[in-house]
């Protein structure tokens, strides 16, 4: 009969489910000991190691997603090409978040059951909204943010300075410089979000040291006019500007700021700038007093790991920017790349094997110039900050004003934990 | 006329169900956070159908209280400490104040709806969104602003709805998702069952009527300001009780989430499952919450292979075009939504078997 | 007081641009009866050419080819999807429209990627000061533009043939078509007009003190909703105060942010959203728009 069917349908496509739907959730996922007696964590097997990427490649924060990808992109394949870690092969897993909190915690979700570490995280707000899950499961992350929030966890490892010893560094060399006097006032205009929170509080700290005042002027991330903030800091004739703000916000204070009339210098951390900014109206007031303190080397100095990564991305991506973003992205392959080699040394590639092995490392050297310690979380790994500027000629768009330096100022200061 | 005898129904109808429950027995953790998201969308959907589908009060703005719901649930069932404040109130009350929050909230909002009509209302209802955003960005203390503040997770006693306390069955561990699912399937079940009481009876068609010939509902003795209200509150203790959901599932309340794109979201859910009926409201955040999910999953993961700037869609691109198109498709073609297509497929297969016969 | 002289020429230019957008909105919504979520692509779209162009055929030529791309897009949605809507239930074309919105911002998005797109304008950073106030030329640019775009199309709208069409048919459709009136071609002419002049308001969006057009800029164009709402969804007149009204409250709230500081951080985006429902409070048809009169 015809009802019979349908019953047998229903039971069918109950059956069919509960088998096609079948993972091995009942035997408890991945694990055990591979061939050469290596302990296995999740997204290792014999032959590969699977590394997640939750990037950002389509909303606001494509290009540094791009520079980022393409980069970790790059290193995995010449380390593979030299013959892989462990014996294995690296397996980059990548997934657009675009910078939006459900979708990173869906690619989370999938990535956490699969994948070894997760090399790159884009959005501070949404490691923070992961921190407790990453902590329980033990992942080791590294968060494309650099804001003190994210100091005090023992699996987020973030590769240079928080924006506020960045500040504070900055800061420092303006007064060093001459071109910020003591009792002077800095405007700082800076986002509200806690890029914008964690720069501030450097600002503060060595306003207070320097015996600066700092005028405040809170931006959203989305206003891209900042003539009534930038005018209003020229009127008030402050010795100096800060900027921890975007790119495009960027431009266009600076050239407001000039407009009015000021004459000081302009210094943003190392989110305000983009090269993309020198192809657009806003180049005259980028090229001139605009100075921007950052971890990040740039990728045109004369060194070898530098010539390396050059070399490597012209030849994979050829006419593609080669920003700082490429620089940070291959150097979160080579710290996670160290990582995945002493934990092989110990015969543990478990998650509590690799971060065992990570948390080891205090002086990690990828030729660059400076190291990083890694065997505390609850401040940054280094405290030098570059000083550059905007450079039309150079690859990387920038320019070394003062080489990487601690401060004096800085030494005595204690990042905030979240 | 032409529906399946009842048996056939409620066999089915069981078999649906036993589906649902071995769920969390075999899906992995991306499916299971995303069925919770699905699931949460649908009791927010039925809520948002219960006012703008059956009641014709276009609301952009339930979002708001989702994010109402999710954040009051924090607030009630955190303990205060030097960042934040809450009342550290046992986890089922806060989840349940919650819910009547949101509801306070929407019956404050609702004389001003009541004063408003179509677009005007809508847009209105956006601007809470907006003062939303304002408020959870600026409230730090209780909000935790940007980064949002951690979610306590359910406890019931018996039962915590988090990873810790093991709990394995038929030799298959199950953590804060899988106790979660069992607990947003009730809540979906009830909800869903309240909604359609709601939507059969009397006040259904009274709020039908209001929808359609406003005046002629008040001159028939409806009292049509009372149940403009009523139905905003129900609606947004709806919106509320999804909020709550959505809160135990992220473990970490961030502002961003309950912005403009989620209320555009709940709207396209409710037109493209089907206006004004529970199933459609349903069968609408399903589709709406999955085929994203769905499309990043399955399509490769490294976009950038290709050759840069070439005719290339990445997948979280080809994710809002399809779903884009799917609206724009949906609306024009299927007039009934997605529920209303179904109903019509399955009156016609049966006209057919009947004419057969 | 110079400050606040600046922030009020500051506002007003903005909000000029604001009006150009919400008087588009209103255009399409007196002939349609459409709420058009899809302006903001309108906007980008006519940016997006201007800027591909300039650099070819000089600015003036490529801001025309924008408004007349824009203008062309806006009719084909009109044709293509909306009119094929089996329904006529417009609060159910609204939605299509959103999904519009959708396709045509994340193409457009992709194609701008992540660059800043210059759209070639003459002004750049000049600036004229007087009496202690500088203002940018673009701002006194766009003031000058939108009044001049906007008063002629008020005059279109009163004398000419097209605006009495219009206007009949967002009176009374069918009476209207029962007239003679096209009704097919005044919608076409009201989304081309619609979006010939998000065209211009993206150019203004775009320039000095902004560094150029980039994904983020059709956001821009969703402060043109309460624009339009408050100052009532079916006047033109309305679009324009409202315009103004939203374009001043932005600029005084941001210049005043400090001493404003107890309401919050981060006013300019929620203070126009504030004002809208404070003026439906008192009026709930907007300021000019007429309110709805059933017949029982």
């Amino acid at each position: 009969m015809k009802l019979n069917i349908r019953m047998s349908a229903a039971v069918l496509a109950v059956l069919l489910a509960a088998a096609t739907g079948c993972s091995d959730k009942a035997t408890g996922g991945s694990g055990g000991t591979g061939k050469d007696g290596v302990k296995h964590g999740p997204g290792v097997t014999d032959t590969t190691i699977k590394l997640g990427v939750i990037t950002d490649l389509t909303g606001p924060y494509a290009p540094l997603g791009k520079g980022l990808t393409q980069a970790e992109q790059l290193y995995v394949e010449e380390i593979n090409k030299a013959g892989g870690i462990c014996g294995r092969k690296l397996e980059l897993v990548v997934r657009d978040a675009g910078y939006d909190v459900q979708k990173s915690m869906s690619a989370y979700s999938e990535l956490q059951g699969s994948t070894l570490a997760i090399p790159q995280l884009i959005g501070s707000h949404v490691a923070s909204a992961l921190k407790t899950r990453i902590n329980s499961d033990k992942v080791l992350t590294i968060p494309m943010a650099w804001s003190n929030t994210l100091l005090g966890s023992e699996y987020l490892q973030i590769t240079g300075p928080t924006y506020d010893v960045d500040m504070i560094n900055g800061i420092d060399w303006l007064v060093k410089t001459g071109a910020v006097k003591k009792g002077g006032t800095l405007g700082h205009i800076y986002f509200d979000n806690d890029y914008g929170a964690s720069a501030l509080l450097g600002t503060k700290y060595a306003a207070d040291k320097h015996g600066l005042k700092v005028v405040e002027q809170k931006i959203k991330p989305t206003d891209t006019d900042l003539t009534n903030q930038a005018g209003a800091l020229a009127k008030q004739k402050v010795d100096g500007i800060l900027l921890s703000v975007g790119p495009a916000q960027s431009a266009s204070a600076a050239g407001v700021a000039r407009v009015a009339g000021f004459k000081g210098p302009i210094l943003g951390s190392n989110s305000a700038y983009a090269k993309q900014l020198l192809a657009t109206k806003a180049k005259p007031a980028l090229l001139q007093g605009f100075y921007i303190a950052t971890a990040g080397i740039p990728i045109q100095e004369d060194l070898p790991a530098l010539k390396k990564i050059r070399d490597g991305y012209a030849a994979k991506f050829p006419g593609q920017p080669q920003d700082s973003a490429v620089v940070t992205g291959y150097s979160s392959g080579e710290i996670i790349g160290n990582a995945i080699k002493k934990a092989c040394a110990s015969k543990d590639l478990t998650r509590e094997g690799l971060i065992k092995a990570h948390r080891s490392t205090n002086a990690f050297d990828n030729g660059q110039g400076g190291t990083l310690d890694f065997t505390y979380f609850d401040k940054p790994p280094t405290l030098q900050t570059f000083i550059v500027q905007p450079d039309e000629q150079a690859i990387s768009g920038t320019k070394i004003v003062q080489n990487r330096t601690e401060s004096e100022l800085v030494k005595g200061y204690k990042v905030p934990l979240a | 006329m032409f529906e399946s005898p009842r048996w056939v129904r409620i066999s089915a109808l069981v078999a649906g169900v036993a589906l649902m429950l071995l769920v969390p027995f075999y899906a992995d953790t991306f499916w299971m956070q995303a069925g919770l998201f699905a699931i949460a969308a649908a009791i927010g959907a039925i809520g948002l159908n219960l006012l703008t589908g059956a009641t014709g009060q276009l609301s952009l703005g339930h979002a708001f209280f989702l994010a109402v719901g999710a954040y009051g649930y924090v607030y009630f069932a955190s303990e205060s400490d030097n960042h934040f404040v809450g009342l550290g109130l046992p986890t089922p009350v806060a989840a349940i104040l919650a819910v009547l929050l949101a509801g306070l909230v929407g019956g404050i909002f609702s004389p001003i709806a009541g004063r408003l009509k179509g677009t005007y209302l809508g847009i209105a209802t956006l601007a809470l969104i907006f003062i939303g955003q304002h408020i959870l960005s600026n409230a730090e203390s209780v909000t935790g602003s940007h980064n949002g503040r951690q979610v306590p997770p359910l406890d019931l006693g018996f039962l915590v709805f988090d990873d810790s306390p093991e709990l394995v069955v038929a030799n298959v561990p199950l953590g804060a998702f899988e106790r979660l699912w069992f607990l947003a399937l009730i809540l979906l079940v009830i909800s869903a069952w309240v909604a359609r009481g709601v939507l059969r009876g009397r006040p259904g068609r009274a709020l039908n009527t209001i929808r359609d010939h406003e005046i002629a509902a008040g001159v028939m003795g409806v009292p049509v300001a009372r149940y403009r209200a009523a139905v905003f509150v129900l609606s947004s203790m709806y919106a509320g009780l999804a909020g709550v959901i959505l809160a135990l599932v992220f473990r970490q309340t961030v502002p961003d989430y309950f912005g403009i794109i989620l209320a555009l979201d709940y709207l396209a859910m409710i037109v493209i499952g089907g206006l004004g009926t529970v199933a459609g409201a349903m069968i609408g955040a399903v589709f709406i919450t999955l085929l994203p999910q769905v499309l990043t999953r399955y399509s490769d993961g490294l976009p950038l292979v290709a050759a840069p700037g070439s005719g290339g869609f990445s997948p979280a691109e080809a994710a809002r075009i399809i779903y884009g198109a799917a609206v724009v498709a949906v609306v024009l073609f299927l007039p009934g939504g997605l529920f209303g297509m179904w109903t019509r497929i399955r009156l016609a297969v049966a006209a057919r078997r009947h004419r057969a016969v | 007081m110079t400050k606040f002289i600046e922030l009020v020429v500051n506002g007003l230019s903005v909000g000029s641009v604001y009006a150009l957008i919400a008087l588009g909105f209103v255009i399409i919504f007196k002939a349609t009866e459409v709420v058009n979520f899809a302006h903001a692509s309108l906007l980008l779209v006519g940016g997006y050419i201007t800027a591909v162009f300039h650099d070819d055929i000089g600015f003036l030529p490529a801001l025309a080819a924008g408004m007349l791309t824009a203008a062309v897009v806006g009719m084909l949605v009109e044709f293509l999807v909306l009119r094929r809507g089996r329904t006529s239930d417009h609060g159910v074309l609204a939605i299509v429209t959103i999904g519009v919105d959708i396709l045509l911002t994340t193409e457009l998005v992709r194609r701008i990627g992540t660059d800043v797109l210059d759209l070639g304008d003459p002004w750049g950073s000049q600036s004229v000061t007087f009496a202690g106030i500088t203002i940018p030329q673009t701002r006194i640019a766009a003031l000058l533009v939108a009044t001049v775009l906007i008063t002629a199309f008020l005059l279109a709208f009163r004398y000419t043939t097209w605006g009495v069409a219009m206007r009949a048919a967002a009176e009374d459709s069918e009476t209207a078509s029962l007239m003679g009136i096209k009704l097919s071609r005044v919608s076409l002419g009201a989304w081309a007009v619609a979006g010939a002049l998000a065209a211009v308001a993206a150019l203004f969006l775009t320039v000095f003190p902004t560094p150029g057009l980039d994904r983020n800029t059709s956001l821009v164009a969703l402060k043109a909703f309460p624009a339009a709402i408050l100052g009532g969804l079916d006047s033109t007149t309305g679009a324009l105060v409202g315009g103004l009204i939203v374009g001043l409250t932005e600029s005084l709230a941001t210049g005043y942010q400090d001493q404003l500081h107890f309401l919050g951080h981060g006013l300019s985006g929620v203070a126009p959203y504030v004002v809208m429902v404070l003026i439906l409070l008192a009026r709930p048809a907007g300021l000019f728009g007429t309110r709805e009169l059933t017949r029982v």
